[in-house]
């Protein structure tokens, strides 16, 4: 990684470690809801897979 | 989260808790950017009442599946969070929860664990993302280190911050 993409991401990082609490839970609940999905759409592949056709 | 919080604040006028606050990956949160997390962790003292029955849980689980609440495996889903209530299982989770910050999420009124509680909570729970979660609050310099040093020596966790230490800040464990 490049010092100046290193920075970049630092600075990105300080950026939304700064918002208000308030506006940081809605980022958790966004990631939460994008984990879930992921998750699901997993376990549907997995099935898919365990049951061909 | 908004509903959530209503629903625990309201858990405590009824007396069901006396003083909570968020810890974990949520309570990191107040000071980080935020981190995936599935779950709240929400560490609750129990009136007297339930104190004498072995801290038990009971009467909060009772209380919420009463309001429709639905439990799963150790959480409860208030809201769109699944919420875990832990009943503090040290001196240190009691008095991080005491001394607790008050703030607002959307409002509400809610209490957050200090920064230096909840580096020294990861640093004694000592799984992987709690390490990668101390060393988030290091690079932030969100830590006051004289606050720090105080909590880890009042409850014995000077050795394990010196391995800490050398094995994440590549210090030397006898400084």
């Amino acid at each position: 990684m490049s010092n100046g993409s290193r920075s970049g991401k630092q600075d990105r990082r300080k950026q939304l470690a700064s918002l208000s609490f308030s506006e940081k839970v809605k980022i958790l609940e966004k990631l939460r809801e994008r984990s879930k999905k992921i998750a699901a759409s997993r376990s549907k592949l997995a099935r898919a897979v365990d049951k061909p056709g | 989260m908004k509903s959530t919080l209503e629903t625990i604040n309201q858990m405590q006028t009824d007396g069901i808790i006396g003083k909570y606050a968020i810890g974990g990956a949520v309570g990191a949160t107040f000071y980080l950017e935020p981190a995936a997390t599935l779950d709240v962790d929400i560490f609750v003292t129990l009136p007297a009442a339930s104190r004498s029955k072995l801290m038990s849980l009971a009467p909060v689980y009772d209380y919420l599946k009463g309001r429709g609440f639905k439990a799963e495996k150790e959480h409860v889903v208030i809201g769109e969070w699944p919420v875990q209530f832990l009943p503090p299982s040290n001196d240190l989770e009691r008095e991080a929860l005491e001394e607790a910050l008050e703030t607002e999420i959307e409002g509400v009124k809610t209490w957050v664990m200090r920064a230096e509680h909840l580096v020294a909570i990861a640093l004694n729970t000592a799984r992987s993302k709690d390490h990668a979660r101390i060393l988030q609050f290091l690079e932030q310099r969100v830590v006051n280190a004289d606050k720090l040093n105080q909590i880890l020596v009042r409850h014995g966790l000077v050795s394990k911050w010196k391995r800490f230490q050398g094995r994440y800040l590549n210090k030397d464990v006898n400084e």
